[in-house]
């Protein structure tokens, strides 16, 4: 039994560590200046980029499965403007909810059907989607802002035992998809097609369906992490976060996710997702510029990467 | 004319005409299209993305990528600025300064890249974000203008009456061609593409060749940098974020695969043209900026598959 | 009794290559069938069959006495007939009873993956495979070659494999481990599985079959008892001539001393190997797969450069920290894995040839493609490589050609010594007797040959000396006049307990 508890120890590593850095993190800028940990700051990191968090969870499947996704936050601008204008065209709120995971696992499963049967590599279909979606919204709203929101539809605003809603949505859907890679015949075939695709074949498992199946959920997931986008504000902003999908993919992987594909779970990029709202938030309690941001996730990437190379030719 | 180039031919006539047949309708649509006044200031417009383009085409053919080289190029700018008007450098010493941070960046890609063996993909996206980070950091999102006039000479100047930045792209792509086609690096060059390890194993110098390669592309991205500078004559550090995007379209587009291993910097060359006047036509005929990338999202789709199902005939 | 798979008159051709006809093959419950046959006879083709993976052109395949065709691997295996493929086909990443289990996962009433019941049975599974050590919760990149080998029989076990075809299965194991395997084979085939077994190894075949099967350039040349048949037999079935026929060695007369190693080794799986080479001289390497005999090629030649030792040429220490350095002491090699290490498939055969000198092909780096192309045709006028000319692509030629073109890339850098590592490894015949003559043609004109050879009949018949290696260790040097496939076979098995039988049959 305890063999089994390090074995699990020790797939769990890097959420482990994660878990490590997030608390020393909160700690030091805690002691540094105390208001880093007041409800209201803690509150505003949580709510502010629960939405990445959600995103990287279908990142990680996409990872996982070994291919990439680039163009992940110019599809949450989209769907979340798609949102928008929906709820302001006198659609029902719920449509407005619903819609953006339609219209993502539509959009992606596409993406999805060009790597799989058209062999597009990941990066290009995605790259291409990226100069697509982003071009396509700026070109459509002409990058105004979409005001004029009725009121309930505001869903990241909600509170359920006093914890805004998008803290809900990431913790849930951070279980439930934890649960669809442990315990399902797809979420494991989703880890053998990332490890050994010419293996998985001999198996009986499909390349095609399954990577096609991972990428409209993705989608699906976007669209959540969209609606919690849209729903923040009293407006819609038509423009997407500069270097979104950059962050989102740097959550996966910072979380444990091999870029080689195969490994990795989903509790880990939640965590690496919270760890850099704290530390976007830190820079400003730390009196840093928050111009320093992007380089300290560049770095972070960076030696993830470098240290997953360096174990795997340790281990094999 | 071996078997492979002349499929690569096939390809680069097929292009060949396409650009002919845009080249008329985009006349006939528009009469101030076919002007010599417009056909140089479009390839003045194109020399950023053409530059760069080269090296990136040997990246490509050797099976890797390079997503960094916006990022390097933003980076290099705000050096430029920064040596210039904060250090207070002479502009020529700014200039060599630049290039050479320019340089140690792609050098630093290739020794991830060969030492490290991260893939490349996953290396030079770490590094876009961390170069990218780099330049939002030293810069705090201030501008640096009022650049002196002489250095106004090489991106909007003319020589000969022709843009003064177009001698240094013919010049480069030139030194392009002659390598790739003609000396023995570029043949390191497509073993490395089509069979790395019997590269090796025929004592071919894989590993300098790609370390090689890697800062060629950055040390012409910082290139790019000084006359996108010196053309809009001022520096910011969101410079040349998305132009990756373009720089692989044009390549792809140009019949190089995606996969290594085959490829010319005359395709390239067609690629550019075709998508400059793209782009050209259609803001001519009112479609707005943002619309043209939608369009250049689909052609790099479009080039992929075509590409592959060019592939599919020529396989043995 | 009925046969559990039955394969009639089956042919199969690949383009215009033919490489099965006719082939009949039967299997009953509960026996082990050895399937024998040199490299390219049709064995590998043939399994694939059996197992969906291909479908023969000609012939009917029987399960249980009824024709049957299968559409996939997918319902092969769903009727039991399970793959042990030489390169294992597992999950790195996965755990031991995942892998086992992948695609096949024992469910929950809810249909979730039940993972408790998933390691139970995959713990079953490996005690009934005799091996209580292996933990099923370890990841399979951190097992050795033998245990995911075993991982890869669970899972045919799992499936209930009435069906097991195991294509060479002690390639790559070491030789505790083997024993190991043909214990499990046992158990296997009392509990009434059928068991194809493909090897090259007389001892494992004499020890474990009831009947074996040769194949020979894609016929069947013979179904027979064990009882009925000697190893001497067995290899002229598969060579179908004499070998002394097959290998015309000429007597060279021995030069001066060209290639010495001194106490050479690659820390962990080359130990301390000395010998000599002469002009002139063909020397044989034989050795089980394993036994570190491509790697101690590759550290002459400087892929894996040594960790100690000495590597003389012509008498002087030679530094070889690289494959440049290697070719620039004079050295070339021709590699196991010609696909992967030897051609570019993609480029022409012109470009291929100048590979390895580019560097004196050149003027200030330019290459003289002139100079290319009259080497490129001088190639294939010398050895009669059959391609359209200099500028076809190389991976449209047959095998045999393609190897040519590796020889001949090899030989333009006029190296002092040549290493071929399985020179003739998917070469069909014509092209393999031009090969062995070109190896006597090149020893005439003084070159110290080392050759590499999983096939012992080659290495008997080419070599002037054979040293024989043994888990990483050289076993033994044997001079031709003694150099019988008794005396070689049993200094590549040495302190492996040997079957009776196999020694009797000399």
């Amino acid at each position: 039994m305890s063999r089994r508890l390090t074995h699990t120890l020790g797939s769990l590593g890097q959420e482990i560590l994660l878990v490590v850095v997030i608390l020393a993190l909160f700690a030091f800028v805690g002691v540094y200046n105390p208001r880093f940990l007041s409800e209201n700051n803690l509150t505003s990191i949580f709510v502010g980029n629960a939405y990445i968090a959600v995103a990287a969870i279908g990142m990680s499947l996409v990872i996982i499965s070994g291919n990439i996704d680039v163009s992940i936050g110019a599809l949450i601008g989209v769907l979340a403007v798609i949102s928008g204008l929906l709820v302001t065209n006198g659609y029902p709120i719920w449509v407005a909810w619903l819609a953006p995971l339609v219209v993502g696992a539509a959009i992606n499963a596409v993406v999805g059907c060009l790597i799989a049967y058209a062999r597009v590599p990941s990066i290009i279909a995605t790259l291409a989607m990226l100069s697509i979606l982003s071009g396509g919204l700026i070109t459509f709203t002409g990058g105004q802002w979409i005001s004029g929101l009725p009121a309930g539809y505001q869903l990241a605003q909600f509170r359920l035992f006093n914890v805004p809603s998008p803290v809900w949505f990431m913790i849930g859907m951070t279980i439930l998809a934890g649960f669809l890679m442990r315990y399902t015949t797809f979420g494991r075939s989703v880890y053998a097609v990332g490890s050994n695709p010419e293996a998985a074949r001999a198996t009986g498992i499909s390349y095609k369906a399954t990577v096609v199946k991972v990428f409209a959920i993705h989608g699906a997931i976007g669209g959540v992490a969209a609606v919690l986008f849209a729903t923040q504000l009293q407006v819609i902003q038509s423009t997407v976060p500069v270097g979104l999908e950059l962050v989102i993919i740097t959550a996966s992987v910072v979380g444990g996710v091999s870029i080689l594909g195969g490994v990795g779970t989903v509790f880990g990029s939640t965590l690496a997702a919270i760890l850099f709202a704290a530390i976007g938030s830190s820079l400003i309690f730390l009196n840093v510029s928050a111009y320093w941001l992007r380089a300290v996730q560049g770095i972070l990437i960076l030696a993830t990467v470098l240290a997953d190379m360096a174990r795997r030719r340790r281990t094999g | 004319m071996t078997a492979m180039t002349r499929i690569l031919i096939r390809h680069e006539a097929i292009l060949g005409i396409l650009f002919v047949v845009v080249l008329i309708a985009m006349a006939s649509q528009n009469d101030r299209f076919l002007t010599t006044a417009n056909l140089l200031n479009q390839a003045r417009l194109m020399t950023e993305v053409g530059l760069i383009a080269i090296p990136m085409t040997f990246v490509i053919v050797t099976g890797g990528i390079d997503l960094s080289v916006g990022s390097i190029l933003g980076l290099c700018a705000i050096l430029l600025g920064v040596f210039w008007q904060n250090l207070g450098l002479p502009l020529p010493a700014a200039i060599g300064l630049s290039l050479a941070a320019g340089t140690a960046a792609g050098f630093a890609n290739g020794l991830i890249v060969t030492r490290f063996r991260v893939p490349p993909l996953i290396a030079t996206l770490a590094t876009l974000a961390l170069y990218r980070g780099l330049a939002e950091g030293i810069s705090q999102a201030r501008s640096v203008r009022g650049y002196p006039d002489w250095f106004a000479v090489l991106g909007r100047g003319d020589f000969l009456g022709i843009p003064t930045q177009l001698w240094l792209f013919a010049l480069v792509a030139a030194l392009g061609i002659f390598i790739l086609r003609f000396t023995t690096f570029g043949r390191t060059t497509y073993a490395i593409g089509n069979n790395e390890a019997a590269a090796e194993f025929s004592g071919l110098p894989v590993e300098r060749t790609k370390l090689l390669i890697y800062t060629a592309s950055g040390f012409i991205s910082a290139l790019a940098a000084i006359v996108f500078v010196s053309r809009v004559s001022t520096t910011r550090s969101d410079m040349g974020s998305g132009i990756e995007l373009e720089v692989i379209t044009a390549v792809v587009l140009g019949g190089t695969s995606i996969f290594g291993g085959r490829g010319m910097v005359i395709g390239t060359l067609i690629g550019l043209c075709l998508m400059q006047i793209l782009q050209n036509g259609l803001s001519l005929s009112g479609v707005r900026g943002d619309g043209t990338t939608v369009v250049i999202g689909a052609v790099l789709i479009v080039a992929v598959l075509i590409s592959n199902l060019l592939s599919r005939f020529s396989s043995d | 009794m009925t046969p559990i798979l039955e394969l009639k008159n089956i042919s199969k051709a690949f383009g215009p290559v033919k490489v099965l006809t006719g082939v009949d093959f039967d299997l009953r419950p509960g026996e082990v069938h050895a399937l024998m046959g040199e490299n390219g006879a049709g064995k590998s083709t043939m399994i694939r069959i059996a197992a969906g993976d291909h479908r023969a052109e000609e012939g009917e395949i029987r399960l249980d006495g009824k024709p049957r065709r299968f559409a996939g691997p997918r319902e092969a295996q769903g009727e039991g007939i399970i793959v042990v493929h030489q390169e294992l086909l597992l999950f790195p990443a996965l755990s031991v009873a995942e892998n086992v289990f992948l695609g096949h996962q024992p469910k929950t009433a809810a249909g979730l993956v039940d993972w408790g019941r998933m390691r139970r049975e995959a713990r079953d599974l490996l005690d009934r495979l005799d091996c209580p050590n292996l933990d099923v919760d370890q990841r399979v990149s951190r097992l050795s070659v033998a245990d995911r080998q075993r991982v890869e029989i669970a899972r045919a076990l799992s499936r209930n494999a009435r069906v097991l075809i195991m294509d060479e299965p002690t390639a790559a194991l070491a030789e505790a481990d083997v024993r190991r395997l043909l214990e499990v084979v046992r158990r296997l085939r009392s509990e009434g599985v059928a068991i194809v077994y493909v090897s090259h190894r007389m001892n494992e075949i004499f020890e474990i079959a009831d009947r074996v099967t040769v194949l020979r350039d894609g016929v069947s040349v013979g179904t027979r008892p064990i009882a009925e048949v000697t190893e001497a037999s067995l290899v002229s079935m598969m060579v179908g001539r004499d070998i002394h026929q097959l290998f015309p060695k000429e007597d060279i007369p021995r030069g001066e001393k060209r290639l010495e190693l001194r106490g050479v080794s690659l820390a962990g799986v080359v130990e301390d190997i000395s010998f000599d080479l002469h002009a002139g001289e063909i020397l044989g390497i034989a050795g089980l797969v394993g036994s570190g005999r491509t790697e101690l090629a590759q550290t002459i030649f400087g892929v894996t450069p040594a960790t100690s030792g000495e590597i003389l040429v012509d008498g002087k220490p030679q530094k070889i920290a690289s494959v440049r350095e290697a070719i620039d002491a004079g050295i070339a090699y021709v590699p196991e894995d010609r696909g992967s290490h030897g051609i570019i498939r993609a480029q022409p055969l012109r470009e291929n040839v100048s590979m390895a000198i580019l560097d004196r092909l050149t003027k200030f780096s330019v290459v003289d493609t002139g100079r290319e192309q009259s080497l490129a045709t001088d190639a294939i006028k010398r050895f009669s490589i059959r391609a359209r000319d200099a500028r076809q692509r190389v991976g449209q030629l047959s095998g045999g050609n393609q190897q040519k073109v590796v020889l001949a890339k090899w030989l333009a850098t006029e190296p002092k010594i040549l290493i071929l590592d399985e020179p003739t490894r998917g070469v069909d015949v014509g092209a393999k007797t031009e090969i062995h003559r070109l190896m006597g043609e090149l020893a005439k004109k003084g070159l110290a040959i080392l050759m590499i050879s999983s096939e012992l009949p080659e290495v008997l018949g080419m070599s002037d000396r054979v040293l024989v290696m043994r888990e990483g260790r050289l076993s033994a040097i044997v001079d031709r006049k003694d150099a019988s496939p008794a005396a070689v076979g049993a200094a590549m098995m040495q302190g492996r307990r040997e079957p009776a039988r196999a020694g009797a049959a000399r």
